[in-house]
């Protein structure tokens, strides 16, 4: 006969204001195995963990049932008070009359106590049946993957390697920067993005502990924490990358023009292309899906002979390349290569990318005047399309011929930028930004500064500026005299003469309808997650928002962990924030990245599933069902038996539920525990 | 309602400048207005029911709306309780703020007839209000026709017509002053 303490936490009056603690206790006491009942206001307190203690060292109870909160938080908490008083922890059972009781029926108070009677009768009843179970240990891969080499992952990436561990940094791109290499200058103390972002794209790039895996994308990831298998496919470059020097001589003489994606459209890149002159690696890459294969020069085919010099019929970027890296006689194997990498513990770093502009039909996407803040950024930074020089952009198809003759070309008089485009609209994203307001003012400054004349009005639902010398900045923006409008624009109509816009407003402090004819209009589109984020975040098991950015394991006290062991996130991969909010959250998510890593080993929970060899059939339908892959069918005295990696085992259930002949058990949840806990919560 | 602004406003049509004017009339801090409401909640000339109280005042002058309140009452309607001044959390001092308009108006001769009167009293007798049949008033319950101020003492009258002329209001020529 097994002696059961119950404890029931008060939580304060978060249990205690729906739940009538005493009626319950005594309910409690009538219960079969139970051999105390006791309450405190916060169990998990010091005095209230102490009752527990002391209850199984005076030898009173040999099974703990703690009827309070949720498991997720605190059931680490009563284990660990039952281990330090010498009670195996597995003969701990948790059950949550919060959440699940007094949260949900505050106003049913009579409801929520006979509730929580049932809800502990159930918990005793399985308590009953537990059984001590061991942890075991698995040792830990002394190396860590970032996803990602924007500003957070890159961060994230420094770090570890200076603690001195291996890091695979993977990015989808031919070069790490992320968006952060694309802003022309950065709030709140307006510093050059590239000024304090190339040193640091260096230092990555030549840290002896980092291994860079740009123009790489994650295709599977296996195994759980101290032993990921994570198989990277490095996209195929077509440039020898082990040979290119980044000279861009190739890039030179390639006639093939596209859109370039860096400077968000506002320009032009060659088919062969380094993404940016900052990049890192400074490696070429060629898009084949815009070479226009000069001289018939198809990729993976010797050259034509020329019959009257006897030298090869070569393609301008071959021939130009100096190392020989531009080599289009080589068959490149189109979906590149796939390379296997074994880590302890990854982190997820991928970052944003903002809503384009033609989703606003309301302000006119069909006119170049009208552009996203993003594309603004390339246009004023020194590395963008105009080398910062600011112009319409309806004049920017002019740029070409400005190289040949000296074209004036015309500058915007008045700028409009509007707020909240995308966020805060329950059409698209119901979240704000958080981002917008700050750079919509620093972008505003950075040209009233530069151009005092211009008039620049900043159209706002209201102005956040929740940060350090945030509020500050916006002050000084207004004393510079840019406009500041409280009232988003309405719509924006387009004006023939001149390729002009005009906007339309409530101003909300004159009382007014207003209207401004503007030479240029600036969108602060929403922040959005990266293109297949949740692609990505099912390959890894981690979870994803409503909203579509990474969730968290909690939102206050494991802000960088995930549901996956072992797995962590940061940046803009979880939410919209700032460059200042990346950064510490990556420095943070590597810090709790490398604690497995510093331990060398990590505990494996015994609660996964065990097969029953005498009794397993070998019929086999567990295997292809298990989503973790913890599953073979090996042979054991010439017949096929399921066997459990417990690596790999997550403890989920599905293989014990599914086997016919009830040869898997699920420890810690077995068949007969939950039958005992449902037939409790049916009785009376 | 009870103003003269054109709907809708068209903010790129409006005066250039404005904010500078105001500030060298006085109004300084116009520009730290982050326009949180707290003036216009105690502000008598808001509670009156006027159109143009400080609040709203401050921001159509930072986005240049000047020629359409020229004429408008409630700059005139500030009673000078200071209250604005004391409770602005941005030290925008919106008193000051009204009181430099009220500045401009003066240079633009857009003040009203009664404002004109009591300027025009005040440089005839050194008082703002002057009623002729205060003397016949006085003698009745006993007291000298004239009160000891400029009006008994010429020359203190004189003090003030010289201090009056070395204002701006010489200069605009609101009122004769020789």
């Amino acid at each position: 006969m097994t002696k059961i303490g119950v404890y029931i936490c008060h939580c304060g009056e978060n249990i205690a204001g729906a739940v009538d603690i005493e009626e319950v206790k005594k309910y409690a006491e009538t219960l079969s195995n139970v051999a105390v009942v006791r309450d405190n206001l916060f169990m998990c307190s010091d005095p209230g963990q102490e009752l527990i203690k002391q209850d199984i060292k005076d030898g009173l109870v040999d099974r703990v049932v703690v009827a309070a909160c949720t498991p997720r938080t605190h059931e680490p908490i009563f284990r660990a008070a039952c281990e330090e008083a010498g009670l195996n922890k597995y003969l701990f059972e948790m059950v949550n009359i919060r959440d699940q009781d007094s949260w949900a029926h505050w106003h049913d108070k009579n409801g929520a106590t006979e509730k929580a009677k049932k809800l502990i009768k159930s918990g005793v009843a399985k308590a009953a049946l537990l059984e001590p179970l061991e942890e075991s240990y698995v040792e830990v891969k002394q190396a860590a993957m970032v996803i990602g080499g924007g500003v957070a992952g890159m961060f994230a990436a420094l770090d570890l390697a200076d603690m001195g561990y291996k890091v695979y940094l993977v990015e989808k791109d031919p070069s790490i920067g992320g968006n952060m290499a694309k802003l022309d200058k950065t709030f709140p103390t307006n510093d050059c993005s590239a000024c304090i972002l190339t040193p640091i794209m260096v230092q990555v790039a030549t840290n002896p502990n980092i291994e860079l895996m740009t123009y790489s994308e994650v295709e599977s990831v296996d195994g759980s924490i101290g032993n990921f298998k994570v198989k990277v496919r490095k996209k195929q470059t077509y440039v020898d990358w082990s040979k290119c020097t980044g000279c861009g001589d190739c890039v030179k003489v390639c006639p093939s023009r596209v859109p370039d994606e860096f400077n968000e459209g506002l320009g032009e890149r060659k088919a062969i292309y380094i993404q940016f002159p900052q990049a890192a690696p400074k490696k070429a890459v060629l898009d084949v899906g815009a070479c226009k294969e000069c001289g018939g020069r198809k990729l993976g085919t010797p050259p034509e002979i020329n019959e009257k010099t006897g030298n090869p019929k070569l393609a301008p970027c071959e021939k130009v390349c100096k190392t020989g890296a531009c080599d289009r006689s080589i068959e490149w194997n189109p979906e590149g290569e796939i390379v296997e990498v074994e880590v302890g513990t990854i982190l997820v770093a991928t970052g944003y990318k903002v809503m384009e502009k033609k989703n606003f039909k309301e302000y006119c996407p069909e006119s170049p005047n009208v552009i996203t803040a993003m594309q603004f950024e390339r246009l004023i930074s020194a590395t963008g399309p105009t080398e910062g020089e600011l112009v319409k952009l309806s004049e920017l198809p002019k740029l070409k011929k400005k190289k040949k003759k000296d074209v004036k070309l015309e500058k915007p008089k008045t700028i409009a930028f509007i707020s909240c485009v995308g966020s805060r609209d329950v059409r698209y994203h119901t979240y704000c930004s958080k981002i917008c307001c700050m750079y919509m003012l620093k972008e505003a400054r950075i040209l009233k500064e530069k151009y005092p004349d211009l008039d620049i009005y900043i159209f706002f639902i209201d102005v956040r500026t929740p940060g350090k010398d945030f509020e500050e900045y916006y002050t000084y923006c207004k004393e510079l005299g840019i406009k500041v409008i409280t009232g988003r624009v309405s719509g924006i109509e387009r004006v023939p003469e001149g390729e002009r816009l005009r906007v339309r407003a409530y101003d909300v402090d004159l009382q007014s309808p207003v209207e401004l004819i503007s030479d240029m209009v600036v969108l602060a589109t929403a922040v959005e997650p990266s293109d297949g984020l949740k692609e990505l975040a099912r390959r890894l098991g981690i979870n994803v928002g409503a909203e579509g950015f990474l969730k968290e394991l909690h939102t206050k006290l494991y802000p960088v962990e995930t549901s996956v062991a072992g797995i962590y996130i940061c940046g803009c991969a979880q939410g919209p924030r700032d460059i200042p909010e990346s950064v510490a959250q990556a420095k943070a998510a590597a810090a709790a990245a490398a604690v497995p890593l510093a331990q060398g080993k990590v505990k494996v929970e015994p609660l996964i599933s065990e097969v029953d060899i005498e009794k397993c059939s070998g019929c086999g339908i567990c295997a292809p069902l298990c989503p973790y892959a913890a599953i073979s069918m090996e042979e054991t005295g010439g017949k096929y038996r399921a066997k459990i990696n417990v690596a790999l085992c997550k403890g989920c259930g599905v293989c014990t539920a599914a086997c016919p002949v009830k040869a898997i058990k699920l420890h810690g949840f077995t068949t007969e525990q939950i039958e005992a806990q449902i037939e409790a919560l049916g009785g009376e | 309602m009870d103003d003269d602004l054109p709907t809708p406003v068209i903010l790129t049509e409006l005066e250039k400048g404005v904010i500078e004017e105001i500030k060298e009339h006085g109004g300084e801090n116009i520009d730290r207005c982050i326009q949180c409401g707290k003036c216009a909640g105690t502000c008598p000339v808001a509670l009156a029911g006027f159109p143009w109280f400080n609040k709203r005042l401050i921001h159509a002058l930072g986005l240049g709306i000047r020629e359409e309140i020229l004429d408008v009452p409630s700059p005139w309607a500030c009673v000078s309780c200071n209250k604005c001044t004391e409770i602005c959390p941005r030290d925008v001092k919106p008193f000051e703020v009204i009181f430099a308009l009220r500045r401009v108006l003066v240079e633009e001769l857009a003040i009203p007839t009664l404002t004109m009167e009591g300027l025009r009293t005040l440089y005839e007798y050194g008082h703002a209000v002057y009623q002729t049949t205060y003397p016949e008033t006085r003698k009745k319950v006993g007291l000298p026709e004239k009160p000891p101020t400029t009006l008994a003492y010429p020359e203190a009258l004189k003090e003030l017509r010289a201090l009056l002329r070395e204002t701006k209001l010489d200069e605009v020529g609101l009122i004769p002053m020789e």
